[in-house]
């Protein structure tokens, strides 16, 4: 891993075209601004790995557990 | 582009693509949904088709043609809450230039517990837009406390 010290309002670059700036820091907490094209997907890490999670979970289904919840479907 | 897909009909806009559910399927190129980026934790596979569940129920397949066993099963989340309308879809409807509304699609993804079919749940927080128009799409991300990535879809 790459570290990095930064102080307030300073920034660095990833590639071209994504930016941070440290915005704010106030105690445990700092604020970070962040620059990115539209296809890159910036998330928070609790969240991106919650969303990746659900996605790697539903591609294991199967054709058999669609017929089921068909059927559960008609019933309800 | 489509390096991987062998052309076997005449027509050249049409491919033969192998799926694990479906065996070998016939898709044309305006078929074909870009998800740009894919989704987490697929983000290099991008050219998705929306196949209709052959039997009489709202779930629809998204195919992978980059992989023939990546395929998940998604519904319109109008079927499930029909007041499904996260903040953050006028902004996916901006970067998507979508200009009439009906050329919106939205689609949320299930996930279903291998043999415990009546514990699915959808994604509400990881909905799929796609401008049909276009056929670009991408997996928005819902941050809003009603909206949970395991929404019980039968009852318990």
């Amino acid at each position: 891993m790459l570290i990095l010290t930064r102080k307030s309002g300073e920034g660095l670059f990833i590639g071209d075209n994504i930016r941070i700036t440290i915005l704010e820091i106030r105690g445990k907490q700092i604020r970070l601004g962040i620059e990115a094209p539209p296809n890159v997907v910036v998330l928070r890490e609790e969240i991106y790995r919650r969303i990746q999670e659900e996605n790697l979970q539903a591609s294991g289904t199967r054709d058999v557990d669609v017929k089921e919840i068909a059927q559960l479907w008609r019933q309800e | 582009m489509a390096a991987n897909l062998q052309t076997t009909s005449p027509d050249p806009a049409v491919f033969s693509v192998k799926t694990r559910n479906f065996g070998s399927i016939e898709v044309r190129s305006d078929q074909i949904i870009y998800l740009e980026p894919g989704l987490l934790g697929f983000t290099q596979y991008r050219r998705y088709v929306l196949i209709e569940h052959h039997q009489e129920a709202p779930f629809l397949w998204l195919q992978c043609l980059d992989k023939a066993d990546l395929a998940f099963v998604v519904i319109d989340p109008q079927s499930l809450l029909p007041d499904y309308q996260p903040g953050a879809l006028a902004q996916a409807k901006r970067d998507l230039a979508v200009e009439c509304p009906e050329d919106l699609k939205v689609l949320v993804i299930l996930t279903i517990p291998p043999g415990k079919p009546q514990e699915m749940t959808a994604n509400l927080m990881g909905p799929v837009v796609i401008n049909l128009k276009t056929r670009q799409g991408r997996q928005l991300i819902v941050e809003e406390s009603q909206y949970s990535h395991k929404h019980r879809v039968f009852p318990g």
